[in-house]
């Protein structure tokens, strides 16, 4: 019997357009996504292959993660057809079981659902064979790659996720209930991956997502490039037990669901009881009283305020709506535990960390807004009053406005709940600063105007359309066109919908420019809103009719002077608006969109690219002086240049690259010697000057320019954040340099494809002089240049340059400040100004045969007082261990400058580190657990005052290596003296995560450390942990004396007549490494090398008052390619065995740890401590880089007494 | 205040041809509409209510153009769509209220009174705290005829009202429609014969989009009076009768039809002459009146 319904259902189905049209969404996203840029799913990056395994599968478990409202409304309407049409009574009466029923619809449903959803299963195989995929980034078409994860991620994920729907619909009969209960779901897969995205053991995370979506992400994290083009995820391990898991919930849901749910028609708790009679009879003597009607502004007004809340109050009380609001809130809830998370420490929920949390809620909005329009505009004809209503005397506006208006209310209402919801959290966190202004500030206006106008849309598009799912349809159409636009390099923001930067919160700066261009982008946005909602309301269906035809007929009448003179108004403001916008964007700024400046850079590169290594005369002094003007964001730069040729052939032509920027203009470009302006490429600000006597060499020249950079009006982009009204930063980029700029040059090579240019390499080999000869901040200069500067800003406001201060004075309101640097420094500053608090203190640095005193300030925004202290505290211990352990240093100053949040880095200038305020001087160090990063960014940048600015390589391949991974190395030992062992590990397993992950997202090859090519995953995170590990195998002496040597021999750029590479560092590395340990050098620094280490069994014995513990390890190592290709090599390795002890708070902590070497893949190890052991295991601090860090320690059990 | 339709004609998207050229001159008091089912009695009830559009024609009410001086109309306008809903978890009284405010009842004492008396008057004081989603199929009639006489309507437009009523309901409720005052113009739509008998003094029969027949209920019997014959026959001679008779109606008694017959005079001894009534005329004009005109 069940056969003959789901043949039923199956027939029923076979002629429901809905079938057919899922299975068109599905293919179309599926098609779209994988064959085009229109549409972005996941998908590889760089070297993956747009058709690797990994790819497809990713791209179609997110597909059935995301689609699951065809999923719901599939299984839904299985079960619920009958109720829908009342032909439950019809359906019941019949001779079928439950079981049969069921069953019957279920699988009939399941059937069709799997049948929709092999839409993106030929989605994908179809976008494979589209002939404008390029074949470059294909592999050979395999069907196994589309047929394995369809079989094991998507129809898992159909049948536990259709049970859920089928069984709720089946239990609540209602179709909202259904249809919201993927809102359900979809938050806790949120939920879940929040709450596990910290733990160590990822298994659970990879276990609770009933989607496998993260499932897929933690198997495939570490896979290097050619394992994803090669393999299918394997249905194992954790990926089988999720699958397991999941359906065995499924099948329990699906049996109590199936004897909870009854076959009776009438249900008492689902029907009202039968009103019990009364037996009053009507009062026929009553006299109807006369009541006056009144017909004006003020009776509609009345109608309109009580229309507004009536629909208010519709929504709100809704189920649905009180539901996906409290998800909201819930997510944002959990979400707020992770809070602006950097290295594992958080930052202080400040105010405008929790817009940004709310800012999660946006998704929910836009399902609120876009389904609640729909119900409110067909409220009437749903409920059927629809005649009553339309023939009730009020204007014709009043439905609509106060629809709009209930709308407009329940955001309201809602945002002061998200409002409320933010510092319940803020006060929860023991943060009680309040900016009630920046909340209200920000979402009244931004998030508030964005979901008016949206709403508006939305009313519109349901008005016109008048169908209340295609309605829905449309305005999902009309996200993906939107995006689809821009993605077509329609990029303007008068062309993208309700478009409107408030621009990023700084407590520094606050909402700073950004207020101009977001007002009247809005207005513009309005005004166009306001014309849709006035033909809105001309075209409304009032009565019974709604044909086009008709509704114009009846429109017309709706006409009215006011109507039109509104209409008119509303499309002077739009038009009026967009002329000023256009105006300030395109004429007063430049616009261009990123296809235009890509093509502009390719220009650049093909027109002067021949000059890129033309013999010029290196600057050897720099003299400025810049008079900001923050309110204005203006200012007026001069500048000397004293240059010097330093060849040994004399210079004729001089090439200057002025800042081709439409904001900046030149009053003079001069030379102090006679010079005509040979060429000049006006768009690229680059001019060829030609001496009339040519410049000999050992001669100089000064080369003078005077420049004005204005703002004017405001930028599409919102623009720059240079000069800002408090918190301006900028860098000598602005100014002049000298030749060709390779910084123009294109970086991607699809970018330079689409140009018509060759790939590009990264950097220069090692062996090429023109690389050894400049270093990477650029050849305008060799071995440093003087600097000096006099700036003048706002009275209140300190400017801040690198130098020391000379004097500094007031002058007409101004503050003037003049600094000067008494030894020879990069030519790279900052420019600094803002109203700042200083805090000041010293450290006197003791060296062999020395000490050094040393000046420290942080500049400060008032109220970020939190982590002062440990800044200031790791300057001091930075400064003393470099000092001593690698050379003196070669200022008398440090300084700390705080900036906006506009950017979120730390960057090291001549005794000057200006630090953004989004990171450091809000984080909260719990001081126990957390690795305190204010103390680590500060030495880290510290540190680069000795790697880069004492120690700069050449720029060539590896350059990086001597900048960052020794300022990482730096920084890692001041930690080192600061924290345990243990601490340490938590951070290296952080970089081991970074190098791990990025390069499995390689974009061309990946390389040694010596070769890093710029490569953050290499230089930031392999550089620290094979640093770390290369001191700890060596000995952090060893290490220091090597680098010490180095910076004593490589300093000056004269003793070698070239900078220094990487390489050349490693010959230092090799004379202080043992022969036993030569290995170490090639197998970190020179090769691309991993192991597998892990720990099978880890038991103990007591003898006496000891435990011998028996270890068994099983260890491989393997050496890679640029693409990730292993090859297993020799293991002679030694690697730490550790062993750790539990105390009596219950934290483990290393009794035992020492190096033992291995040879054989199987080793059996034993110790004796003098503790009871809990753990042990195999390189237990993540030394090494390894690609399961999580299996190298193991719980130590006590071994048995009689082994057989 | 008189009503008057002129040469209305509508056709739907779908090629339904709904009125065909009504004239109607409709004055104060009650007016039924007769006709069956689809003969486009709310189509023409909707196109007086502002709810639709004609095709060609004009409908005037006093010095008001119907059809584009829609907000005049509506302010003296109750009317009762012969299918409405309600929302069903807003009680009798809150969306009483609410309406009232549409209408336009501005004055808060004033509009509660009004709700009250119409609550009592529609007997469902008792359940004005209810609900309207548990309201029986009668109440929630009752209930929109409440909403129909808000505001003292000058033009009362009626669509089926009494359909679903008990026959205490209806009776309750054609009192009410009664007692209306003399100035008001009402228009009862029904199927039902007996409610325009007992109530109206005027009457049209639309049949098929067309009026087929207008006057005084009384009068319009008068005309056939002497011309109705009935006789109780056999199942089997049924077809054979309509054939040869004007059959204007037949109903069952005791298991055998008795049929009614149009004739200008007894066609044979076997029928027997009947009084004729309103019902007579009506089932002349919709079955009969083909053979009536070619009779005629």
């Amino acid at each position: 019997m069940w056969y003959e319904i789901l043949k039923f259902e199956l027939q029923y189905r076979k002629k429901r357009p809905a079938t057919y049209l899922y299975f068109l969404i599905l293919f179309m996203i599926s098609f779209l996504a994988i064959s085009t840029d229109t549409v972005r799913i996941g998908g590889g990056a760089g070297l993956v292959k747009e058709n690797a395994p990994t790819t497809i599968a990713f791209m179609m478990v997110i597909i059935s993660a995301f689609f699951m409202m065809i999923t719901s409304a599939i299984m839904g309407v299985g079960v619920l057809r009958d109720f829908e049409f009342k032909t439950e009574s019809m359906m019941f009466v019949n001779p079928i079981s439950k079981k049969d029923y069921l069953l019957g619809r279920f699988l009939g449903s399941l059937i069709i659902l799997i049948f929709a959803f092999s839409g993106s299963l030929f989605g994908f195989i179809m976008g494979e064979f589209m002939p404008w995929r390029d074949a470059d980034k294909l592999l050979p078409f395999n069907l196994w790659n589309y047929l394995q994860p369809f079989l094991t991620l998507v129809i898992p994920n159909l049948i536990f996720s259709g049970i859920i729907f089928f069984i709720l619909g089946a239990l609540s009969r209602k179709m909202v209930v259904v249809y919201s209960s993927w809102i359900f779901l979809f938050v806790f897969y949120q939920v879940g991956v929040n709450m596990t995205s910290e733990l160590e053991d990822q298994t659970i995370a990879a276990i609770i997502d009933p989607f496998a979506l993260n499932t897929v992400q933690i198997t495939t994290q570490y896979w290097t490039v050619a394992e994803q083009n090669s393999q299918v995820i394997p249905l194992s391990g954790n990926m089988l037990l999720n699958r397991i898991v999941w359906l065995a919930i499924g099948l329990v849901v699906a049996i109590i669901g199936y004897f909870s749910f009854s076959f009776n028609v009438v249900r008492n708790t689902w029907f009202k009881k039968k009103a019990s009679k009364t037996k009053e009879v009507a009062d026929t003597q009553i006299t109807i009283p006369k009541a006056a009607m009144s017909f004006g502004l003020s009776t509609y007004l009345r109608q309109t305020r009580m229309l507004t809340l009536f629909y208010f109050r519709q929504v709100f009380k809704g189920v649905p709506f009180q539901a996906m609001v409290l998800c909201g809130i819930a997510l944002m809830v959990v979400n707020s535990m992770y809070v602006g998370e950097v290295f594992g420490t958080y930052t202080y929920p400040t105010t405008y960390r929790m817009l940004e949390l709310i800012g999660g809620f946006n998704l929910f909005f836009m399902i609120i807004l876009v389904s609640y329009t729909g119900e409110l505009i067909w409220k009437e004809r749903e409920a059927n009053i629809n005649l009553i209503f339309d023939a009730m005397p009020m204007p014709d506006t009043i439905s609509l406005v106060s629809k709009f208006f209930g709308l407009v209310l329940v955001y309201l209402v809602l945002l002061a709940v998200l409002i409320i919801t933010g510092v319940a959290i803020q006060a929860s966190n023991g943060y009680f600063n309040f900016e009630f202004g920046v909340y209200f500030s920000n979402l009244y206006t931004d998030t508030l105007f964005f979901l008016i106008l949206y709403t508006l849309l939305a009313l519109f598009v349901q008005v016109m359309v008048n169908n209340k799912f295609l309605g829905y349809a449309l305005m999902v159409v009309f996200f993906v066109a939107m995006a689809a636009l821009r993605s077509w390099g329609v990029e303007h923001t008068m062309f993208s919908f309700a478009a409107a930067d408030l621009g990023t919160y700084s407590d520094m700066n606050g909402f700073g420019h950004y207020v101009p261009g977001f007002s009247w982008f809005n207005l513009y946005w309005f005004g166009l809103a306001i014309l849709m909602f006035a033909i809105s309301v001309v075209f409304a269906v009032r009565g019974s009719e709604a044909v086009m035809k008709v509704r114009w007929s009846v429109g017309k009448l709706r006409l009215t002077r006011p109507m039109i003179t509104f209409a008119i108004a509303s499309f002077m403001i739009f038009s009026l608006s967009g002329c000023y916008i256009f105006y300030n964007t395109n004429v007063l700024n430049a616009y261009q969109n990123s296809d235009e400046s890509n093509a502009d850079q390719a220009r650049y590169e093909k027109t002067l690219k021949k000059y890129e290594y033309l013999a010029q005369p290196k600057i050897k002094d720099i003299n400025m002086r810049v008079d900001l003007m923050p309110k204005q964001r203006d200012y007026l730069a001069e500048g000397v240049y004293l240059m010097r040729n330093e060849q040994d052939e004399p210079i004729k032509d001089i090439h200057i690259q002025l800042n081709p920027q439409p904001n900046f203009s030149y009053e003079y470009v001069r030379f102090d010697r006679e010079s005509i302006l040979k060429e000049e490429f006006e768009d690229f600000g680059y001019m060829i000057y030609e001496l009339k006597e040519p410049l000999k060499p050992g001669d100089s020249i000064n080369f003078e320019f005077k420049t004005m950079f204005e703002t004017k009006g405001f930028e599409e982009s919102g623009g720059s954040t240079n000069v800002v009204y408090n918190g301006t930063f900028f860098n000598n980029f602005d100014f002049p340099g000298i030749g060709y700029n390779s910084s123009v040059e294109l970086g991607s090579d699809d970018d330079r494809d689409d140009n018509g240019l060759e790939p590009k390499d990264r950097q220069l080999p090692q062996d090429d002089p023109r690389g050894l000869a400049m270093n990477i901040l650029g050849d305008d200069a060799i071995g440093g240049v003087g600097f000096e500067i006099v700036m003048s800003t706002d009275e209140d406001q300190i400017a801040i340059a690198p130098g020391y201060l000379q004097r500094e004075w007031v002058e007409d309101g101004r503050k003037y400040f003049h600094y000067k640097m008494d030894v020879p420094m990069e030519p790279f500053f900052n420019i600094v100004s803002a109203r700042y608090e200083v805090i000041r203190d010293k450290v006197t640095v003791e060296m062999d045969s020395s000490s050094q005193e040393i000046d420290l300030e942080i500049y400060y925004h008032a109220g970020h007082e939190y982590n002062l202290e440990s800044m200031m505290t790791s300057m001091k211990k930075s400064f003393n261990y470099f000092g001593n352990a690698f050379s003196p240093y070669q200022y008398r100053q440090m300084r700390i400058l705080e900036f906006p949040r506009y950017s979120s880095f730390a960057q090291s200038f001549a005794n000057t580190v200006p630090f953004s305020e989004g990171i450091g001087f809000m984080l909260k160090i719990d001081d126990e657990d957390d690795v305190d990063v204010a103390f680590y960014v500060t030495a880290h940048e510290l540190a680069h005052q000795w790697w880069a600015h004492q120690i700069i390589g050449a720029n060539v391949q590896g350059s990086t290596m001597l900048i960052e991974s020794l300022a990482q190395y730096s920084a890692l030992m001041v930690m080192k003296a600061e924290y345990p062992q243990e601490h340490m590990q938590r951070f290296l397993k952080q970089e081991l995560d970074r190098y791990l992950s990025g390069r499995s997202t390689e974009q061309k090859k990946e390389l040694p450390l010596q070769y890093v090519e710029n490569q953050a995953y290499i230089h930031y995170g392999k550089g620290a942990v094979n640093m770390f590990a290369f001191q700890d195998y060596i000995g952090e002496d060893s290490v220091n004396i090597a680098l010490s040597r180095f910076i004593a021999d490589w300093r000056d750029y004269d003793n070698n007549g070239r900078y220094p590479t990487s390489t050349d560092l490693l010959g230092y590395f090799r004379v202080v490494t043992p022969d036993s340990m030569q290995y170490l050098v090639s197998d970190l620094f020179e090769k691309i090398v991993l192991f597998e280490n892990k720990t099978d069994l880890a038991t103990y014995q007591e003898v006496g008052d000891q435990y011998v513990v028996s270890i068994d390890v099983s260890a491989k190592k393997f050496e890679a390619d640029s693409i990730g290709n292993e090859i297993e090599v020799d293991l002679v390795d030694w690697v730490d065995i550790g062993i750790y002890t539990e105390s009596s708070e219950g934290e483990d902590s290393l009794i035992y740890l020492q190096k033992h070497q291995i040879v054989e893949s199987k080793t059996s190890i034993e110790v004796k401590v003098n503790a009871l052991p809990s753990k042990a295991g195999v390189d237990p601090i993540n030394k090494l880089i390894d690609r399961n860090p999580d299996d190298n320690v193991k719980s130590v059990s006590l071994a048995e007494e009689l082994s057989s | 205040m008189e009503l008057i339709i002129k040469n209305l004609s509508k056709t739907y998207g779908n090629g339904v041809h709904a009125l065909k050229g009504i004239d109607l001159n409709i004055g104060t008091g009650m007016f039924g509409l007769l006709g069956p089912n689809g003969a486009g009695k709310s189509s023409l009830m909707r196109t007086i209510a502002t709810l639709q559009e004609p095709d060609t024609g004009s409908i005037t009410f006093g010095d008001i153009d119907v059809l584009t001086q829609k907000d005049d109309v509506r302010r003296l306008l109750g009317y009762l769509p012969q299918e409405f809903g309600v929302y069903p978890k807003v009680p009798a009284d809150v969306l009483l209220d609410h309406l009232a405010v549409l209408k336009g009842i501005s004055n808060r004492k004033e509009r509660k009174a009004l709700v009250e008396a119409l609550l009592h008057k529609t007997n469902l004081w008792e359940a004005r705290k209810k609900n309207l989603g548990g309201y029986s199929g009668g109440m929630k009639q009752r209930f929109g005829i409440a909403q129909a006489l808000l505001s003292a309507p000058q033009l009362i437009i009626v669509d089926e009202p009494t359909a679903g009523l008990d026959p205490a309901e209806r009776n309750r409720f054609l009192n009410l429609l009664s007692e209306l005052g003399e100035n008001t113009v009402v228009i009862l739509s029904t199927h039902i014969v007996e409610d325009v008998k007992e109530l109206c003094t005027d009457m049209a029969i639309i049949n098929k989009g067309e009026v087929v027949l207008k006057g005084n209920p009384l009068e319009t019997i008068d005309s056939i009076q002497g011309k109705v014959w009935t006789k109780t026959i056999d199942k089997a001679e049924l077809e054979s009768y309509k054939q040869e008779y004007v059959v204007i109606s037949e109903r069952l008694i005791a298991g055998k039809p008795e049929i009614h017959v149009y004739a200008e005079s007894r066609p044979d001894d076997s029928f027997s002459d009947v009084q004729a009534d309103l019902e007579d005329v009506y089932f002349s004009k919709i079955f009969g009146v083909q053979e009536i005109a070619a009779l005629a």
